[in-house]
């Protein structure tokens, strides 16, 4: 799975003073790890360009994306924190106002078919609306994101050099955010070396005992080397009676769905603190803890957490240590120090 | 341009057809290419539908006056006499209609000489176009959340946004009431299409650009086939058991009321 090979033929001629100067744009490679799955996004609709990708990231790091000029994507979403909002249970957006669930995670999206924590949308091109339009985010509209783009001359010279076609529109905008998290590709923590074979992937007792317990009780659903299978489940949680957040079912409509959110991958976990949808618990200690004791019974509690002996997961204290020990191995340093990333 | 190379290719091809069929077949005389343009008027019942002025009452007992109507066609095909198909280019056949902005004309371009004899289009956007992400959308994001027509958390569109207020007999003060449909992410579909017999040829040639009337009965919408009551519940958007029922119901609301043929600047 190699989408490369080709430079872009088409040249674009840019006029500079009295000079016409020659920029190339070229294409981007996207490398599927050889540990994961097949990739979930359409390369051959947006492949990514230099330039599409370098748009995409000027954007996702760009105020002017809200309405007051202020909260960009990057805002709530730190390089540090592997792209989440650290130490923040819930983000302010624009106007300081604050939502409801904790900032999830930014990498390997191309391999995901759903997104946020409810599945509000099933195609990453789509997802930045959401956060945009949301009033206690970005409270703009998209409207008025791709007016404020189409004032700025920089930014029409950029998107007429990214794309062939359409120049500033809203097609274009969010394909450009695209490229930037299609590349996004965190791939490279202690776990991924030890599953390649690649040198610095040897695991100490703890951290292979800890594997070993996570692929008996926790892999079922936090499945394959993205640690998530996707779907939506009720793990238990008491809900919090001032949110009274229904998950899922706010995009289905559907009881079935009631207290469901999509299982978070759980890549550079140890950094992605707090914990949860509404990010209740602060440290993995916590979450653990949660899971052996913490569950409350719901019409919706997923199966796989009632058993005979009761609800959670059963862990003895040796048990929570190795977890713990292999959560630390999901880090991606090369991942969160990246430049290809970074703001600055 | 690829769509304009299709548009030369099927044209070239259906006029290669017409010259060559029998001699006295009336399509031998309509050639090249005009547009269709198909007018959406929106009724309630046997009366107009006047936003916010109005009120008409159903066979529900429920009294409505209605705010907003707008709704998005799409996926037109025609079919013409022969039993050919004729399919408008996937990515320009998305278009709201809307009765607060007036905006309720949609115009089919380029479409090659013909009987045309039925319609078919799409009420919201289909799953395969949505999962399509921002390929080939263009504009349409910004013209459908220009016409709220966008479901903002959910970065879906609202198929249908009929909105305005309501009494019936236990709800005596006049109360807004909201329905917003359209598919729930990847857990319900409710794009549905409908295919109308045209009761009269639509012909297009190089001098003749026929209108299409259609009327829409948005009493349909809440009172069709499936009865949805306000007075039960006034705001109707992300349910599971009453959103395909309000589909269903609202891609039963057209009919074609007659058809213009001539050089499309006449009623």
């Amino acid at each position: 799975m190699k989408y490369l090979l080709w430079v872009l033929l088409s040249l674009f001629l840019v006029s500079c003073s009295n000079d016409y100067v020659a920029i190339e744009n070229t294409l981007l490679t996207v490398e599927v790890p050889k540990n994961f799955p097949e990739l979930a996004y359409d390369i051959d609709a947006n492949p990514p360009t230099q330039l599409g990708f370098e748009l995409g990231k000027k954007l996702f790091y760009d105020g002017k994306l809200s309405s007051n000029g202020f909260i960009s994507c990057g805002f709530c979403h730190e390089q540090s924190s592997a792209f989440t909002h650290h130490g923040h249970q819930f983000s302010h957006g624009v106007n300081d106002l604050e939502g409801t669930r904790n900032t999830p995670s930014i990498s390997n999206m191309a391999f995901f078919n759903e997104f946020a924590w409810d599945g509000a949308t099933s195609h990453l091109d789509l997802f930045p609306i959401i956060p945009i339009t949301n009033e206690v985010e970005m409270g703009e509209t998209m409207t008025g994101v791709i007016n404020k783009l189409i004032a700025d001359a920089v930014y029409q010279r950029e998107f007429e050099m990214a794309f062939e076609e359409g120049g500033v529109n809203a097609e274009n905008f969010l394909k450009a955010i695209s490229q930037f998290m299609v590349m996004m590709i965190s791939s490279n923590s202690k776990y991924d070396k030890y599953k390649r074979n690649e040198e610095g992937g040897q695991l100490t007792e703890t951290e292979a005992m800890g594997l070993t317990v996570f692929q008996q009780k926790c892999a079922s659903c936090h499945a394959t080397d993205l640690f998530t299978d996707g779907s939506f489940r009720n793990n238990g949680l008491p809900p919090n009676p001032q949110l009274n957040d229904l998950g899922r079912v706010e995009v289905s409509g559907s009881d079935s769905d009631k207290y469901k959110f999509k299982v978070p991958s759980l890549r550079n976990v140890s950094l992605t603190a707090p914990y949860m949808h509404d990010g209740r618990f602060g440290s993995l200690e916590s979450v653990l803890n949660f899971y052996t004791n913490g569950m409350v019974d719901s019409e919706t509690l997923d199966d796989s957490l009632q058993t005979q002996d009761g609800l959670g997961i059963a862990l003895n204290d040796e048990e929570k240590e190795g977890l713990l020990a292999f959560f630390e191995i999901l880090t991606d340093y090369t991942f969160i120090n990246d430049e290809r990333f970074s703001e600055y | 341009m690829k769509f304009i190379n299709r548009i030369l290719i099927g044209t070239l091809v259906l006029s290669a057809f017409a010259s060559c069929s029998s001699d006295d077949d009336t399509t031998d005389e309509l050639m090249g290419e005009n547009s269709i343009t198909l007018e959406f008027d929106n009724a309630v019942g046997s009366d107009d539908l006047l936003l916010a002025t109005s009120s008409y009452t159903n066979s529900q007992n429920e009294t409505l006056t209605i705010t907003r109507l707008n709704y998005i066609v799409s996926n037109f095909r025609l079919t013409n006499n022969m039993g050919e198909v004729f399919t408008y280019e996937k990515d320009d056949s998305y278009f709201v209609t809307s009765e607060e902005t007036g905006n309720t004309e949609v115009v089919l371009e380029n479409i090659p000489a013909g009987t045309y004899i039925s319609v078919t289009f799409g009420i919201g956007v289909d799953q395969e176009k949505y999962l399509q992400g921002a390929e080939g959308q263009g504009d349409f994001l910004t013209v459908a959340e220009e016409t709220n027509m966008m479901w903002s958390w959910q970065a879906g569109y609202k198929f249908l946004n009929f909105e305005g207020t309501f009494t019936s007999e236990t709800v005596t003060e006049a109360t807004d009431f909201k329905v917003h449909m359209g598919s729930h992410g990847s857990s319900l579909d409710n794009y549905k299409e409908v295919t109308l017999s045209l009761g009269t040829d639509a012909l297009v040639s190089d001098e003749m650009s026929p209108i299409i009337h259609l009327v829409a009965d948005a009493s349909v919408i809440l009172d069709g086939e499936n009865k949805l009551s306000l007075s039960e519940q006034s705001v109707i958007m992300v349910s599971e058991e009453k959103s395909p029922l309000v589909a269903l119901n609202t891609a039963s609301m057209f009919t074609v009321d007659h058809v213009h043929n001539g050089t499309g600047d006449s009623h």
